[in-house]
């Protein structure tokens, strides 16, 4: 009986292995290819057929990359951007769903209400009055004005997905700390965040990679190419005739790299996260 | 008492030199300029390195900041620019754009502005400097410019047992046809937006408008006009030009597929030799004029303008900068990169820089531009759908060119 | 110290009672408690309220007018025109169409095959960690490369997915002309969408089942049940709550759909793979309309918001329902 079912149970995880690595094949086939064409010399055009092994591997790509006009810069303007929006918007989210899970006050459906109803509505509407709005606020061309608006357009998430989190964490521990005549703050600061850290690393991720990523509005309102950050270093390597894919997938996979090191530091803390009940409707 | 008043003389020089360098130094300008150049070729850098210092060196008084934009996001940029007042001094503005910033009233109107306009207008090209012009004025002054030729691989064509480019309509067809029963595409084209279609209409005796750019029925829709795009049509039906036509992302590009021999031609500009020369160094490109239909060797006029907007505080120092990148020295040094210039001065110089700028300056002589006019894109867009419709076989050629024709007269009201 | 998992509440969107841990003395403590509501509400509610309630508010209003880009122009005043014109331009219902058929192929593909991927991954197995990592990395890959890519793959002579399916599966007669017609182009644009949407449903799932009480499991395994029992009842019903989170997400990503189509494309050919915010943006910054560009932006979210909704009031039936 013990052999049969530790065979069986040999046999599934078999399976398990296999349809994983198809479909990891599956996931990471256009990645490849992304990597090889990167490694390659002066592609310009990628072929038909798909070539996947460059014939004459060479790291030129990426040297061309980080040592072209101020990357170096742009890659520490956009970490810097991320992380301090990711800093601000944790912070401001928390305290704000915090407010939503513990308090009953007046407006509290209508104000919740409003930060869902605006994650529906398309950024790119917003841009011009986003824009002028930067002008009077005197943020323009400015890493700042990215700060900011990154941060405000993150918070309708994050609060959503900490507020469900929060609402978790059992009463009685707070009741407990109220009778020792803990006020609101000191709650919030000792015991509801470092509860929430694996929902805090969950949000931390996905603002990290958001403001990473953006471009539309740091294209719009910087102006000053010493303050260009990490999407537009990249979307000038394209021509306007013709771009070197090779380079640009360098570039890209430079990129991504930031990316994926947060990942992996908080990926054993985010999922933890969601598994405690982070991610509530 | 020579010495003595030497001295003095001296000091008093030396005082006033003093003076003079700080108050040049505090009066520094600083003028700024958007531009879309390619900074993966050598056009930022030929900007950068020699003509910024160049212009800085001659008025030290004037600092230039150069703002590279990619090109794809040039005109949301500049458009939000505009929503917010927060132009430039100056823009490289692709030709099509500028009567639509015309219009907006964010330009300053050069022929006004600049007392030596009427020297510098005369110095340049009179296609590209027509494409400033809106109601009246002038809006910048031509920049660089370029056109479409018949660019081939001489190679390709004769292990297709051709000995020279197509010179004619009726020579393109029969040449096609001979290519695809050898199984290669003659002529790729990747669209049919105007910057595609026109060369052919106008080539082929046709026109998309009048002449005051008021009216397209009659034109577009008439009778040279049809003939042209039909002769295209028939070329893709009877499967002798590949199917990006209308499906530019759907199948081989024209770039790529010359490089792999599959395609033997297709219509570009003076870059896409600087491209195949880094890219692909064994294909060696050459051009020809655009096959003459009835109504001769006519191409489309591409390129950039240089425009002043009004709000820019220094126009003085800005319109300096402008002189001097329409001078021959920055001409030429664009020129070196691939950025053809539009002084009429250059057919001097410039195909000793490269010999097929020799045929580009041939086929400017007669290129047209585009209709002049801020609804351009509207227009495009309907020119791109109804003639892939015709492509498409959805509807005949005369009648996607007269809705076409139609949709147009509207928006040129 | 792991907290206590409450009892599932009903799962919704709309805000559930709050826990206020009030004790004792009402009204003084009571507004006390309000004043420091406000107060945690207030700095991240007043940058919220800055820079996208505001922006929201401008970009009805321009939606009412025939806007003037120009600073200190005139703009005319139209009231819902540019709606309505919304509502009768045919490439407008097209673009409603393509966007629903995008997000009809990509949310539920998401889900399953995000699911499929989580419940495969929630073993203790080797490389879990590997795993998990290379399928979350087409969500951090940029689009520009990835629409580039499958450009490629989507070629109709010669891309890979035509190789395959023609050429050595010998699935299809001809080779399809992927994205020269609407259907099959709206189809190719799922397949990128879902491609690079799996790894992020994916993370989110595997957490959510990791979540689920060992003891459940068990005890449905004394009681004889397969695995497939054990996850339709046990499973799935205590992932529901992230199941919605995930689906309305998911919906509002899909109607938001953009880059992806702008850069494989770009509405055509001919239009026929226009979404609402290709629509909004040629619109808005190559025809210089923003009004109508803006007005197609509300119609959108207006969609969004119905289908959220429904979507809510479907998800929610008392957890002790089956």
């Amino acid at each position: 009986m013990v052999v049969g079912s530790h065979g069986r149970r040999r046999a599934a995880m078999a399976l398990r292995l296999a349809l994983l690595t198809a479909g990891l094949v599956v996931m990471l086939l256009p990645f490849i290819y992304m990597l090889a064409t990167s490694f390659k010399p002066n592609a310009v055009v990628l072929e038909i057929p798909l070539k996947f092994f460059p014939q004459h591997p060479t790291p030129a790509n990426y040297v061309s990359a980080w040592t072209s006009n101020r990357f170096a810069q742009y890659f520490v303007n956009s970490v810097f951007v991320a992380i301090v929006t990711t800093a601000a918007a944790l912070l401001l989210s928390s305290m704000m769903a915090y407010s939503f899970a513990r308090f009953r006050f007046p407006g509290r459906s209508f104000f919740f209400g409003l930060i869902l109803i605006a994650l529906m509505v398309p950024t790119m509407m917003m841009l011009i009055p986003q824009f002028l709005l930067a002008r009077d606020l005197h943020l323009l061309d400015s890493l700042w004005g990215l700060v900011v608006f990154y941060t405000g357009g993150n918070m309708g998430l994050n609060t959503f997905l900490l507020h469900s989190f929060f609402q978790d964490i059992p009463v009685e521990l707070e009741e407990a700390m109220i009778v020792d005549g803990a006020n609101p703050w000191t709650r919030y600061w000792r015991l509801i965040l470092p509860l929430s850290r694996p929902a805090l690393a969950t949000a931390a991720i996905f603002t990290f990679l958001a403001s990473w990523d953006e471009f539309t509005w740091a294209l719009t309102i910087i102006n000053d190419p010493s303050r260009y950050t990490l999407p537009i270093a990249i979307a000038l390597f394209q021509g306007q005739h013709s771009t070197s894919w090779g380079l640009v997938f360098a570039a890209s996979a430079i990129a991504i790299a930031p990316v994926l090191i947060i990942f992996a530091i908080f990926q054993r803390q985010f999922i933890a996260g969601i598994a405690s009940g982070a991610v509530k409707a | 008492m020579r010495n003595g008043r030497l001295l003095k003389v001296l000091a008093l020089a030396a005082l006033a030199a003093g003076l003079v360098s700080t108050a040049a130094a505090q009066a520094k300008t600083t003028i700024t300029f958007w531009s879309a150049y390619s900074s993966d070729g050598p056009e930022v850098k030929q900007l950068e390195t020699v003509i910024i210092p160049a212009f800085e060196k001659a008025h030290p008084d004037i600092t230039v900041k150069d703002v590279t934009i990619p090109y794809n996001d040039l005109h949301q940029k500049l458009i939000t620019a505009v929503a917010g007042a927060q132009l430039p001094d100056l823009v490289r503005s692709d030709i099509i754009w500028v009567p639509e910033l015309a219009n907006l009233g964010v330009l300053a109107p050069l022929d006004t502005t600049m007392p030596d306009f009427k020297t510098l207008s005369d110095s340049v090209f009179s296609g590209p400097l027509a494409t400033n012009a809106w109601k009246g004025h002038y809006y910048g002054l031509p920049l660089d410019t370029n056109t479409r030729i018949w660019v081939y691989d001489p190679a390709t064509l004769s292990k297709l047992g051709m000995s020279g480019p197509p010179k004619t309509f009726a020579e393109l067809k029969t040449m096609a046809a001979a290519a695809k029963r050898k199984g290669v595409f003659l002529y790729a084209e990747g669209g049919t937006g105007g910057w595609n279609i026109l060369p052919w209409i106008w080539s082929g005796g046709g026109r998309l408008t009048n002449d005051t750019y008021t009216k397209a029925s009659g034109y577009l829709d008439g009778p040279k006009s049809v003939a042209a795009v039909q002769m295209l049509v028939d070329l893709y039906k009877a499967g002798e030009m590949p199917n990006i036509i209308v499906n530019p992302n759907g199948g081989l590009g024209a770039y790529d597929g010359i490089f792999q021999g599959k395609y033997a031609a297709t219509l570009d500009g003076p870059w896409m030799f600087a491209i195949f020369s880094s890219a692909h160094p064994d294909t060696k490109l050459a051009g020809s004029l655009v096959p003459a239909g009835p109504g001769g060797s006519v191409s489309v006029v591409g390129g950039e303008d240089i425009v002043l907007t009004q709000q820019s505080k220094h126009k003085q120092a800005a319109l300096e900068f402008l002189r001097f990148m329409l001078s021959p020295f920055a001409q030429r040094q664009m020129a070196e990169a691939g950025q053809m210039p539009v002084l009429k001065s250059a057919e001097g110089w410039l195909p000793t820089i490269h010999a097929y700028y020799d045929t580009y300056l041939k086929q400017i002589a007669t290129a047209r531009p585009r209709t002049p006019t801020p609804k351009w894109p509207q227009i495009d867009q309907v020119l791109n759908t109804e003639i892939a419709k015709a492509f498409q076989g959805s509807e005949t050629v005369q009648q996607a060119l007269t809705h076409a024709a139609h949709q147009i007269d509207a928006l040129l009201q | 110290m792991l907290p206590t998992r409450s009892t599932p509440s009903s799962s919704n969107a709309k805000l559930p009672e709050a826990r206020s841990a009030s004790l004792g003395k009402p009204s003084a403590r009571r507004r006390r408690d309000v004043l420091y509501a406000y107060l945690f509400l207030a700095p991240g509610f007043a940058l919220f309220a800055l820079t996208i309630l505001y922006p929201i508010v401008r970009a009805f209003q321009i939606s009412l007018f025939h806007w003037a880009i120009v600073p200190g122009a005139a703009s005319a005043f139209v009231g819902l025109k540019n709606y309505a014109h919304a509502l009768h331009d045919p490439v407008f219902w097209r673009a409603v169409a393509n966007t629903a058929f995008y997000m009809l192929i990509t949310v539920p593909s998401q889900i399953v095959l995000g699911l499929l991927a989580a419940v495969l991954l929630d073993a203790r197995m080797p490389a879990r960690a590997l795993f998990r990592t290379l399928y979350y990395l087409p969500v951090v890959t940029s689009w520009v490369v990835v629409a580039l890519v499958f450009r490629y793959l989507f070629i109709t002579e010669g891309g890979l997915v035509n190789w395959i399916l023609h050429d050595n599966l010998h699935l299809i007669p001809h080779n399809i002309n992927w994205l020269g017609a609407r259907w099959t182009a709206m189809t190719a644009l799922g397949i990128l969408g879902v491609w690079k949407g799996v790894g992020w449903s994916m993370v989110i799932f595997l957490a959510a089942l990791q979540g689920v009480p060992r003891v459940l499991h068990e005890a449905a395994a004394v009681d004889g049940a397969r695995a497939w029992d054990r996850f339709r009842a046990v499973s799935l019903p205590a992932i529901r709550p992230v199941v919605a989170f995930v689906t309305v997400l998911l919906v509002i990503g899909g109607f938001n759909v953009f880059i992806s189509v702008y850069l494989m494309t770009n509405g055509g050919p001919v239009d026929q793979t226009q979404v609402l915010l290709t629509y909004m943006y040629r619109q808005a910054f190559s025809f210089l309309d923003f009004g109508y560009g803006t007005a197609i932006s509300f119609l959108l979210t207006l969609i969004v918001f119905a289908i959220s909704l429904v979507q809510l009031r479907l998800f929610r039936r008392p957890a002790g329902e089956r």
